[in-house]
């Protein structure tokens, strides 16, 4: 006989991987990050020789730590809202609260489908534009650093996507609004524009953000050290960088559990018919 | 008797979505190894019992049992000896047949049960060829008996089955009671089937619930049923060229009675038992009938 709780936790181990095996196979999920690649990798082509004459390196370097954050931002975050409110809709979340342990081996099978994505999504521009593009590894070893940053990173936007999932059963409203919702994270966040050249107001919400902090890590180990002069506080912050993002982090530890099991008492075959019936009327 | 050894038991149920009274008081038993049939027209809330009965939700009030404990609170041991085969979805289409299978088989691991064999189930639910097929390929029969094949193989003590043969060709149909006879015979599993189909019932249930506008309205064997409505015998008949159709308790004497007050002549007699099915329509029609007065009031 086996303990429970280990057996769950392998059996979503092993759940994730067959998903993430499965949907390398699905011509639409492989297209999406493909297509999604090859436009990144486009980008970065054209602004290889575009020379930022001030900051003395090229447009495709400074946008590049930012991609990476956005393609984490795409796989943890808004993936894994559209993929669990889709599986609250087919039935899957279903099945798996029939089962001994089944939210949980759900819950462990999610993290380690999306944990895979995101490698992917990350390798996906990484591999092709350190070919491609000149300059993205002149740091060196410190660049290492960036794996771990995005460990943290995927670590405090995953729970995101989780709580967006436990809160929506309607996959195409995720997947729209995400998208909307997403690429104004994105802008707010300073990804590709500097947060210091936005009114003061904007810095303040764009510093409660998660995604500004994590690219913000990502320039400070992927560019220039000089570079951190067109930062705010002209500093790369980087205790307090860790420090929110990190936050992030916990909270999102601490929230996700309750959420899922609010979200797996609430499911049943009458309410997946309900919101069936929803479904089909607005087609 | 081992049937007197209760399983699963719930009493006065009642579920309230906003205005709608689903359940008004619903009370029903099983005992072990018995084989129940919740029938009722659709609409009539057999699903709803049957996820309360699942712990899937609460009951606004009422009190439920199953293997001893209440359902919504009951741990996962318990969740580990309840069998569950939903209303079918679409889930897991890209997962291969037996893949999914033995991941499910692998949940009941810790709970010392003795679990079928993936190789062995596939093969009795006649799934063996299709081992590694896509589930997203399998017809409407064979995605069905897949869905038992998930609901049994922790060999659970007590199977809720919740429409198992809805969309089915009549093929189909049949080799899937052809399974669950086996089921039944094969292990001592207290089955809970939910149908809104009567022949189905007959065929597979030891004992028919008919649940209608959140009430049962009716307890008993197929045949205890049918001898129910006995007092409905028909007596067609034509008389000068008129039809005549007469429902009575005593056929034979009425009969005979017909006969001798129509020395001239009685043609085309049928004398027409009522089957079960007619008793179910006949339940089911009383039924909203008083329903009707109820509202009218």
């Amino acid at each position: 006989m086996t303990a429970p709780i280990p057996t769950a936790l392998r059996a979503g181990v092993r759940r994730g991987v067959v998903e993430f095996l499965n949907s390398l196979r699905s011509p639409t999920d492989v297209g999406f990050w493909i297509v999604g690649a090859i436009v990144t990798v486009v980008v970065l082509w054209f602004l290889r020789t575009d020379r930022i004459a001030e900051l003395d390196i090229t447009t495709a370097q400074f946008i590049f730590p930012g991609l990476l954050a956005v393609q984490l931002l795409i796989a943890a975050t808004w993936g894994v809202g559209v993929m669990i409110s889709t599986e609250r809709e087919d039935g899957t979340l279903l099945r798996a609260k029939a089962l001994p342990h089944g939210t949980l081996t759900y819950a462990t099978g999610i993290t380690m489908r999306s944990l895979l994505e995101s490698a992917v999504a990350v390798a996906l521009v990484l591999v092709p534009s350190l070919f491609l593009v000149g300059g993205l590894l002149d740091r060196g070893p410190v660049a290492l650093a960036a794996v771990g940053i995005l460990v943290l990173g995927f670590v405090a936007l995953f729970p995101i996507g989780l709580a967006v999932g436990a809160l929506s059963r309607n996959p195409r409203a995720v997947s729209g609004w995400g998208l909307l919702v997403g690429a104004a994270v994105v802008f707010a966040s300073g990804i590709f524009v500097p947060l210091i050249t936005f009114p003061e107001w904007a810095q303040v919400i764009g510093q409660l953000l998660p995604l500004y902090w994590l690219g913000l890590l990502l320039r400070s180990v992927l560019l220039p050290e000089n570079l951190h002069v067109v930062e705010i506080g002209e500093s790369w912050r980087t205790l307090e960088a860790f420090g929110v993002l990190g936050a992030w982090a916990v909270v999102g530890i601490l929230i996700a559990p309750p959420l899922l099991r609010r979200m797996a008492r609430r499911e049943s075959g009458t309410s997946l018919e309900r919101a069936r019936q929803k479904a089909l009327q607005r087609v | 008797m081992r049937h007197d050894d209760v399983i699963l038991e719930a009493s006065g149920l009642r579920m309230t979505y906003g205005e709608t009274e689903v359940l008004r008081g619903v009370d029903l038993r099983a005992g072990r190894g018995e084989v129940v049939a919740l029938l009722g027209p659709n609409g009539a809330g057999k699903t709803t019992t049957v996820e309360i009965l699942e712990g899937f939700r609460a009951p606004s009030a009422g009190t439920v049992r199953v293997l001893g404990e209440d359902p919504l609170t009951a741990g996962e041991g318990w969740r580990a000896q309840v069998g569950v085969v939903l209303q079918s979805w679409r889930d897991h289409g890209g997962w291969r047949v037996r893949d999914l299978l033995d991941l499910v088989r692998r949940s009941y691991l810790p709970y010392g049960r003795d679990l079928y064999d993936v190789d062995a189930l596939l093969d009795e639910v006649g799934l063996s060829t299709h081992a590694a097929a896509r589930i997203r390929t399998l017809s409407g029969g064979q995605r069905r008996r897949l869905d038992v094949a998930i609901g049994i193989v922790g060999r659970p003590a007590v199977l809720f089955l919740d429409e198992p043969t809805a969309g089915f060709d009549p093929v189909a149909r049949r080799d899937f009671h052809e399974l669950v006879h086996r089921l039944a015979d094969l292990a001592d599993t207290t089955i809970l089937l939910t149908t809104h189909d009567l022949g189905e019932a007959e065929r597979l249930a030891d004992r028919i619930l008919i649940l209608d506008g959140g009430v049962i309205v009716a307890d008993g064997s197929p045949e205890a049923l049918a001898r129910e409505v006995a007092g409905s015998t028909e007596v067609r008949w034509v008389h000068d060229g008129e039809r005549h159709v007469h429902a009575t308790a005593d056929a034979t004497g009425f009969v005979r009675d017909l006969l001798a007050r129509h020395p001239d002549g009685v043609e085309g007699l049928e004398i027409v038992r009522a089957t079960l099915e007619d008793a179910y329509l006949a339940m089911v029609r009383r039924h909203e009938n008083t329903e009707l007065e109820g509202a009218d009031r």
